[in-house]
């Protein structure tokens, strides 16, 4: 590897002038996985109504738990089963709820670790834990870093791509690049505009290609002319990847281009067109693609937890599709898939006032659950458990720092040493903390 | 020689506090214990001893000073004699300052940036045009490095004009400059630029920067605008403008709430329009002002720099006894007349509402005692029937079919018993309105967002509950809401209703618009300290952390703040001239802003981890010109440009960027790019379109704005794609530089934007020729090969405005040389 030195001397050019990064990305060590697809379930899934089964909450339920309900955003009373029956599928025979029957179908792929938490009972610092590693805003995110350690496979496209109908809560700060070069900041794509044109600013063209190549063919004449320019080579290969987006990034996003029979089997919602242009951009190479459920936040169902059935039926053939088709297509080694929100819910029903009806969970950091498959990952297996109520996470514990060490170790990233100096400290996304789990992968 | 001056010198900031690699070098027992590599000394045996073998970088691993320039001969021979005569060491000097449990040691204190700034005696060069060019000069004779040649006139006047105003020079101002044979021709055009209204707009948006700027609120759900917030921002570029003092600039930004001048309460906006993180308003202080990341201290003692935690807590006490405050720009009698207004609206309004609401419900109650006749009607296939409302029956009808939500229903068609439903749905009605009574009798008839999250209340069961929504909810089958009640209302109540609507109508006519204010502070009635969070959690408190200053930053133990909340005894301790801080720290800011870095390259961290000055002679005595000269910004800016280093040219010299690829030495100028607002500015500016309206509220970038950018909406909840695009800071924090990226997603924007193709063509009608567009766009004529790849694609059949575009996409057009 060239040293930073080298590179500006190859370069010829000054402190800060070039976004360093992509001269100098590439894995630490060989990597498993090439692509991250983090289907983030916004709000806040409950774990004992999706993959984290509870008879005890059933035997139990409508009265008070044996210890005292932990903290978590809102005031919760007595134990509530869950109204979903839950069913074993596949050679493992892990259970899986009756709103994720198509999940179940594939859970043979999936590592379902019921031991995460998070800090804190609220979505904000959650949101910042899962997506930036710490609990406040000005971090880089997750596909930030990704794009910073291993730049991008395809020039043509942004290496980091957000796609959400709006925005969850927070917003844009969750793919932040914060203080890492701008250029690895997530593009956010509104999933819901249906007209490919307007997914990346000013992506179309205004004049016709041909005149359009004229131009750029003068401008590298006459930038040409002056010998010597630092900035040279630099922009002249912006220019040409700019010319060649103009076709490539518009086309990847129109699914109007996929067989009707595969749009069908994801569903003509948006997580689940969401879920086909993911497929159909970590084909051509895009590094990390992060769907949002929905607006605002879909999952986060304080009053009637039913709601969370119809929410499934929107992403459940949607989510057993992508590791199908990942799988067929032979992109599932080398993908990372992650489906889970900010944190799960608790066993105990809400009573607080802020409620009209309680049939519903608040918040829960203590203990949630999280799916991961592809990139090496061992699928078909638990990791971790919550207690007997699915209220806390008690058998080997996951912070997402641990999740995202895991993560970049299948990447080819040491965690430790994905490291950016700014203002003069050496900041990680996994902070100080972080360990890699080996039983995911071996 | 001394060998514990060496080691002070050159390994303690990084090995006693902060014990790098596990290793403090403070004291004999620490030495011999060593760190994560074994012991550092073996007395006696300087061979086997891993302190030698660092200093004399025998190991690749290990070369210590780490990044630093090996020791001098004479220092490593010492360290050898010493070790190899057992490695005595004098007892330790008692520490400088003692906080409560945490020790200042006297390593720390010597720490370069807390040394007091001292004018230093300029060194003797020869051909130095200023005295900044002494101190550049002698470093580059020290490193033996030669100055690239001065620049053209041309670039030199673009590169000024950037610099100052964020715009080009217009082709007659390029003329007048280069007729002007006068010895002191660039300094006129130093001042007037200087005296431009664009330089306000340029120099105060830098600092909007560093004041994290925004025209909303980081609101998680919706968008929140801060309507006035633009009262900052043009309160800075207009204090920039007018050269406003830097201490005075700090002072009103932190406290002008509390000087006399009323025209600095508008400066604290700074702190009014924080994003409202617990740290948020210590950070933007401290590394803001002072270069200190005492936010790092939050949780911990700061790892690297002496700053307790108790000193973040002691800041925070400040803030937290400081609160907003609405500062309303008119008269007190035009203030009580809108809020009696608008309170007197509201409360109508409310009143209306609450009076509609008990008439809805108590309707709802008559209907439902005639439910079994409804039911009735519609087994029996009525649309109406006598005694029955119409419009209630179709509504009976229409939820029998499909109730709105998913739940247990039994349809009272099938089971045929009316009357039994009529019962049930009477004493679900009931069963509710009891269980409303005794949740209010709970909260104690709280409707605060707090006391409801946290208490614990009864509700119907789920299924009864959506069962009732689908019959008495607001948009349920026997309520009739605001607009439907009226044909149900008999003619007195009609008439009240009707009276209250009008009476509402009115109040709203009557009240003005509302008021103009600045988003302001005050102090808080009660001043209180705060106490330290362990670890940064608010459940677990430690001792009281008294309002007051740093506690490296006093001499002697800080003594406590005595006047209201503390913030102007703190903006005076910042600004008190014997600070070592908020001079360096500015004017390292001001000249990065015209040569591209910082003599320190880290704006915002003056500490341990934060990069060394390359020039610390010169950066002390701007500082200390700075102060001479009354904190005047524009000063500085004109001594610095009247360098002949300021006038260098890009041109690369070999042999030194071999030496200094990083031109850390200012051998020559750094290339840099256009910053989003100069980029936008200037391509609007060249097409004649650029609005030079200044002030108001901010403006969203839309196609038909044509201001100047630092005038756009800028949103902590969702940035404008081009100024993100483009580098523009993220307004949730303090930001101590732009970082510029060249990345293909920027070039659609010059390809293909809407700003881009008008001003092309906006172009195209006033510039005509090859010559002319290299005149307007570049202050200069075409070489004989650029005017030939003009004329040929234009005789190709492309348009002019296709060329203009390709020259506003050139490099030469991009960047600044």
């Amino acid at each position: 590897m060239m040293t930073r030195r080298q590179i500006l001397k190859a370069a010829g050019m000054g402190f800060g002038q070039l976004g360093l990064s992509n001269l100098m990305a590439k894995p630490h060590f060989a990597p498993k996985a090439k692509h991250v697809i983090f289907l983030f379930l916004n709000g806040g899934a409950s774990q004992v109504d999706t993959f984290d089964p509870k008879p005890m909450l059933t035997k139990h339920h409508g009265k008070p738990a044996p210890t005292p309900n932990l903290k978590t955003e809102r005031h919760t009373g007595n134990l509530l089963a869950s109204p979903f029956s839950f069913k074993k599928y596949g050679q493992s025979g892990i259970e899986v709820s009756e709103i994720f029957p198509e999940v179940g179908g594939v859970i043979d792929e999936f590592l379902v670790i019921r031991s995460m938490h998070t800090d804190q009972p609220n979505h904000e610092p959650s949101l910042f834990q899962l997506n930036c590693g710490t609990r406040v805003p000005g971090r880089p995110s997750l596909g930030s870093w990704l794009t910073y350690g291993l730049g991008t496979e395809n020039q043509n496209l942004p290496g980091y791509m957000v796609l959400c109908p709006g925005f969850p809560v927070v917003g844009p700060q969750l793919w932040s690049s914060a203080f890492l070069p701008a250029e690895h900041q997530g593009t956010h794509i509104p999933n819901n505009e249906k007209d490919p044109d307007k997914l990346i600013p000013w992506v179309r063209n205004q004049r016709p290609r041909p005149e359009q190549r004229k131009q750029i063919d003068l401008l590298n004449t006459i930038n040409r002319f002056h010998a010597g320019d630092p900035k040279l080579e630099s922009s002249i290969q912006a220019m040409e990847t700019a010319f060649r987006m103009q076709t490539e990034a518009p086309e990847i996003f129109d699914i109007a281009k996929e067989k009707e029979s595969t749009r069908e089997r994801y569903g003509d919602t948006d997580f689940g067109r969401g879920c086909l242009m993911a497929l159909r951009l970590v084909e051509k190479g895009v590094r990390m693609v992060q769907i949002y459920f929905g607006n605002g936040q879909p999952w986060d169902n304080h009053d009637d937890i039913m709601i969370h059935k119809k929410l499934a039926q929107q992403g459940d053939k949607a989510i057993a599709s992508l590791v199908k088709d990942l799988k067929s297509r032979g992109l599932l080694d080398e993908t990372l898939v992650l489906v889970g929100g900010e944190f799960g819910r608790t066993p105990s029903v809400e009573t607080s006032g802020l409620v009209n009806v309680q049939n519903g969970r608040d918040h829960n950091n203590h203990g949630f659950t999280m799916l991961l498959a592809g990139g090496g990952i061992k699928g078909g297996r638990v990791y971790g458990s919550t207690d007997e109520f699915g209220f806390k996470a008690v058998e080997k514990p996951i912070h997402p720092h641990d999740l995202h060490a895991t993560m970049l170790h299948q990447l080819g990233l040491d965690h430790t040493k994905l490291t950016y100096r700014y203002s003069g400290r050496d900041f990680r996304l996994t902070d100080v903390e972080g360990t890699v789990i080996d039983e995911w992968f071996t | 020689m001394k060998v514990r001056p060496v080691l002070a010198k050159n390994c303690f900031s990084c090995h006693t506090n902060s014990k790098l690699g596990g290793l403090d070098l403070s004291t004999r027992e620490s030495l011999l214990k060593g760190g994560k590599s074994g012991p550092a000394i073996i007395p006696g045996d300087p061979a086997q001893s891993l302190l030698m073998k660092a200093v004399r970088f025998e190991d690749s691993k290990l070369k210590m000073p780490m990044g630093g320039a090996k020791l001098k001969p004479e220092e490593i021979a010492a360290i050898e004699t010493w070790i190899k005569e057992g490695a005595t060491w004098p007892e330790s000097p008692k520490p400088a300052v003692a906080a409560k449990g945490y020790v200042i040691t006297p390593e720390q204190k010597a720490f370069w940036s807390f040394q007091p700034v001292r004018k230093p005696t300029l060194p003797a060069v020869k051909n130095a045009r200023s005295s900044i060019d002494r101190f550049i000069l002698a470093k580059l004779d020290e490193k033996h490095l030669k100055p690239a040649p001065r620049a053209t006139r041309t670039t030199l006047l673009r590169r000024a004009s950037y610099d100052l105003t964020g715009l080009p020079p217009t082709p007659e101002e390029v003329d007048a400059f280069l007729a002007d044979k006068s010895s002191n021709a660039f300094e006129k055009v130093i001042d007037r630029l200087l005296a431009s209204p664009r330089y306000g707009e340029r120099w105060g948006r830098f600092w909007l920067d560093v004041a994290r700027y925004s025209d909303d609120k980081l609101n998680s759900t919706m968008d929140e605008p801060q309507k006035n917030a633009f009262r900052f921002r043009d309160w800075v570029i207009e204090a920039f403008n007018k050269d406003l003092p830097y201490d005075t600039l700090v002072k009103a930004q932190i406290a002008g709430d509390l000087l006399d001048n009323k025209d600095l309460v508008a400066a604290t906006g700074m702190y009014a329009l924080s994003p409202e993180f617990q740290d948020d308003r210590v950070d933007v202080t401290t590394r803001g002002f002072l270069g200190m990341t005492v936010a790092c201290a939050q949780c911990h003692d700061h790892k690297y720099d002496p700053i307790p935690t108790r000193d973040f807590y002691s800041l925070m006490g400040i803030f937290t006894s400081s609160k907003y405050n609405e500062y309303p720009l008119a008269e007190k009698s035009v203030v009580d007349e809108f809020k009696s207004r608008k309170k007197e609206h509201d409360d109508l309004t409310a009143q209306l509402k609450d009076h509609l609401k008990k008439q809805a419900d108590q309707l709802a109650e008559i209907l439902a005692t005639k439910t079994a006749d409804y039911i009735k009607a519609i087994a029996e296939g009525k649309t109406e029937a006598p005694g029955l409302d119409k419009e209630t029956l179709e509504r009976w009808s229409k939820y029998l079919k499909k109730p709105t939500y998913d739940y247990a229903f039994e349809n009272p068609l099938k089971a045929k018993d009316y009357a039994g439903f009529e019962k049930k749905i009477i004493e679900l009605n009931d069963e509710k309105k009891d269980i409303d009574e005794k949740n209010n009798i709970r909260l104690g008839g709280s409707k605060l967002r707090g006391d409801l999250s946290r208490a614990d209340l009864l509700s119907l069961e789920r299924d009864k509950y959506f069962f009732w929504r689908d019959l008495f909810g607001n948009t349920g089958v026997l309520i009739y809401g605001e607009k439907k009640i009226d044909r149900w209302l008999s003619p007195e109540w009609k008439e009240h209703v009707e009276s209250l609507r009008a009476k509402i109508e009115a109040a709203k006519k009557a009240m003005p618009e509302e008021y103009p204010f600045l988003h302001a502070m005050a102090d808080e009635p009660k001043p209180h300290n705060e106490k330290i969070q362990i670890k940064g959690s608010r459940q677990n408190l430690g001792d009281e952390a008294p309002r007051e200053f740093l506690t490296i930053l006093c001499n002697g133990d800080p003594k406590p703040f005595t006047k209201g909340s503390g913030r102007l005894e703190l903006a005076e301790a910042i600004v008190a001239p014997d600070n070592p801080l908020t001079a360096r720290v500015m004017v390292n800011r001001i000249w990065l802003g015209h040569f591209g870095q910082g003599i320190v390259r880290t704006p915002d961290n003056f500490g341990v981890l934060g990069e060394r000055p390359s020039h610390p002679e010169l950066l002390d005595y701007l500082a200390a010109r700075f102060m001479e000269n009354k904190w005047s910004i524009k000063s500085m800016h004109r001594e610095i440009m009247l360098s002949d280093a300021y006038a260098l040219s890009t041109e690369n010299i070999p042999a030194n960027a071999e030496a200094d690829p990083e031109n850390r030495f200012v051998w020559r100028a750094n290339v840099r790019r256009l910053e989003a607002e100069a980029l936008r500015d200037s391509i609007l500016y060249v097409a004649g379109d650029l609005d030079l309206t200044t002030g108001g509220p901010g403006v969203k970038f839309m196609d038909d704005n044509r201001r100047r950018t630092v005038y756009g909406y800028v949103s902590r909840r969702k940035l404008d794609p081009m100024l993100s695009l483009f580098d523009f800071p993220n307004p949730n924090s303090t930001s101590e530089q732009r970082i510029p990226t060249d990345v293909p997603t920027q070039r659609l924007f010059l390809l293909n934007s809407p700003v881009m193709l008008k001003a092309s063509e906006h172009l195209a009608a006033k510039t005509g020729s090859v010559p002319n567009a290299y005149r307007m766009l570049f202050g200069r004529a075409p070489s004989k090969e650029e005017l030939k790849a003009g004329l040929d694609f234009i005789d190709a059949k492309n348009t002019m405005p296709q060329y203009l575009q390709v020259l506003m996409s050139s490099n030469e057009f991009l960047y600044v040389y």
